[in-house]
């Protein structure tokens, strides 16, 4: 990846952070979607897989500090996802926008499990019904909101060549 | 090639196991641990994010809030619109009521219903009839004078003429009595609003812009005493051997709502001084609602003294000073050897004190001994008047 690329990719990597801020505690859905998810899956198909480690092992310490009940589950599934995303990233790195909505869908989908498994907040029938409902839900709408950003910020966001 | 592909993977390996390891260490923190890291973090490099956030949840409030908000607004709007409304009515309704307490009998009260439109009041329909005892030809009044009268009587309610119908006319005259004449409405009224003409008034006597014209009780259908209206000015007509004068009516048809109707029982002891007390009354009023400010003012008063007293007396209990009062000295409990040398200070200093306070007393009545005597003037000072022997 060339300075140009680099600086790009900060610029909308910074943007989704900032989104994750400003509008998702805006809008207050339900079945929000996940800005921080999206920048991270983003960010990691652009670096090794230990850079993309770190990266989702500090967001998620980022967004862990904001719930401090849960610090420390949210950096677990963000390295997981991270590092899952980077390695897979062959998989995944096409020009095809089914394909990345089914990318972000999953990154979404296995954040969660991690994270409500690792945070031990809710259990039980509660805990299916947000893994199996609400969490896809979730992921559902972060990816249609992850390709519509892809589409809206394509000039930015186009992937280095390996 | 592929060895240095394996050592990619494994230095990848590391740092994922490292950061797996961070955030389950982190994880495992006790609260007392977890919660400043997180304000920490929060509070440093977050700052700006944690700004961001509670800006938008705070725009998400207002936007929930807008509406609800709005309805408020306008429910305010739509009350202190109907507010004054309902001042008025009430000080329309205190005005009928302290009419009726001055009439005291012989009346029945009605709500006026105005069946045209504005400027073309010249009937009402009155929601009282002959079952309340109501007959033709009685007479309405409001509080602030004159109204009409009773042309149509049915069971529950009647039809009355106002004063401004063209065939309305009624005796009047000036209160002492010195002017009589006939009042209709002055149906030549350029200015369209609604104004009173008094007729036939003779010429020797005049009347002075802003006398009150009352009824004169001649005719049988009005007692004496109700305010027609005041004077506005004379004006010229083509009769020569009267005056004729321009009012302006006590009573606005159009404002006309609580009525009272004479009976005729009523007619014949007459209504002389009822008007004359409205100023009266209305004083007693204020008196009333000054005296009752002083008396909340004296009760607020002895309640603050009341409450005083009590914390006071709790303070005395617990052995600390009044409210109000600054301690100077250390309490006499306490035993340590700042607060002995504290009290032996004070101590020290009341008495220095006493003594001051003794010492200026005793000086001052050594003073009061040593009143300077009249005759103690050296006499090598006084003047001498020219030719006087020393």
């Amino acid at each position: 990846m060339n300075v140009g690329g680099a600086i790009r990719a900060v610029i909308s990597f910074l943007i989704f952070v900032v989104l994750h801020y400003t509008l998702r505690p805006l809008l207050g859905w339900r079945a929000p979607m996940d800005f921080l998810v999206l920048a991270l899956l983003l960010a990691s198909v652009r670096v090794r897989p230990a850079t993309a480690a770190v990266i989702g092992f500090v967001l998620g310490l980022i967004s862990d500090s904001l719930a401090p009940d849960a610090l420390g589950a949210g950096a677990i599934a963000m390295t997981v996802v991270g590092f899952g995303a980077s390695y897979l990233k062959a998989v995944f790195f096409a020009d095809n926008l089914v394909l990345n909505a089914f990318f972000f869908f999953l990154g979404k989908w296995v954040f969660d499990i991690i994270y409500f498994v690792g945070e031990q907040r809710v259990k039980g029938v509660e805990l299916l019904q947000q893994l199996l409902l609400w969490s896809p839900l979730s992921a559902a709408v972060t990816a249609a909101v992850g390709v519509l950003l892809l589409f809206l910020m394509r000039p930015l966001l186009e992937p280095a060549p390996t | 090639m592929a060895r240095a592909i394996r050592s990619n993977t494994r230095f990848d390996l590391i740092i994922l196991g490292t950061c797996i390891a961070l955030a389950f260490a982190a994880r495992a923190l006790p609260n007392t641990l977890r919660d400043p890291v997180a304000t920490g973090m929060r509070r440093s490099f977050l700052a700006p994010l944690v700004l961001l956030q509670e800006n938008a949840e705070r725009g998400r409030e207002s936007l929930l809030s807008a509406e609800p908000k709005q309805a408020h607004l306008d429910s305010l709007s739509l009350g202190s619109m109907k507010a004054a409304a309902l001042e008025s009515e009430n000080e329309r309704l205190r005005k009928i009521i302290g009419l009726g307490s001055r009439i005291r009998t012989g009346f029945v009260p009605a709500e006026a219903l105005h069946g045209r439109g504005v400027r073309d009041e010249t009937t009402v329909i009155l929601s009282a009839g002959s079952r309340a005892g109501v007959e033709r030809m009685s007479p309405v009044i409001a509080p602030e004078g004159l109204v009409g009268f009773v042309d149509q009587v049915d069971p529950t309610m009647s039809h009355a003429l106002l004063w401004t119908h063209p065939d309305f006319r009624v005796s009047a005259m000036s209160p002492d009595g010195t002017a009589f004449g006939i009042a209709q409405a002055h149906l030549t009224s350029a200015t369209g609003g609604y104004l009173m003409e008094l007729r036939g008034v003779p010429f020797r006597a005049t009347l002075k812009p802003g006398a009150l014209i009352v009824s004169s009780g001649w005719g049988g259908v009005w007692p004496r005493g109700i305010p027609v209206g005041t004077v506005l000015q004379e004006i010229k007509t083509s009769e020569g051997w009267a005056r004729t004068y321009l009012l302006q009516p006590a009573v606005n048809p159009a404002d006309v709502y609580s009525v009272m109707i004479l009976r005729r029982e009523r007619l014949a002891k007459g209504l002389d001084g009822v008007w004359e007390s409205v100023a009266q009354a209305d004083q007693a009023a204020q008196r009333i609602v000054v005296s009752g400010d002083s008396a909340a003012k004296a009760a607020a008063l002895a309640e603050a003294a009341a409450r005083r007293a009590v914390i006071d007396s709790i303070a005395a209990a617990n052995g600390t000073p009044p409210l109000g009062v600054t301690p100077t000295t250390p309490a006499a409990t306490d035993t340590s050897a700042e607060a002995v040398a504290a009290r032996a200070a004070a101590r020290a200093a009341a008495q220095r004190a006493a003594a001051r306070r003794a010492a200026a007393a005793d000086s001052a009545a050594r003073r009061a001994d040593t009143v300077p005597r009249r005759d103690s003037v050296r006499t090598d000072t006084t003047p001498i008047r020219p030719g006087a022997r020393r």
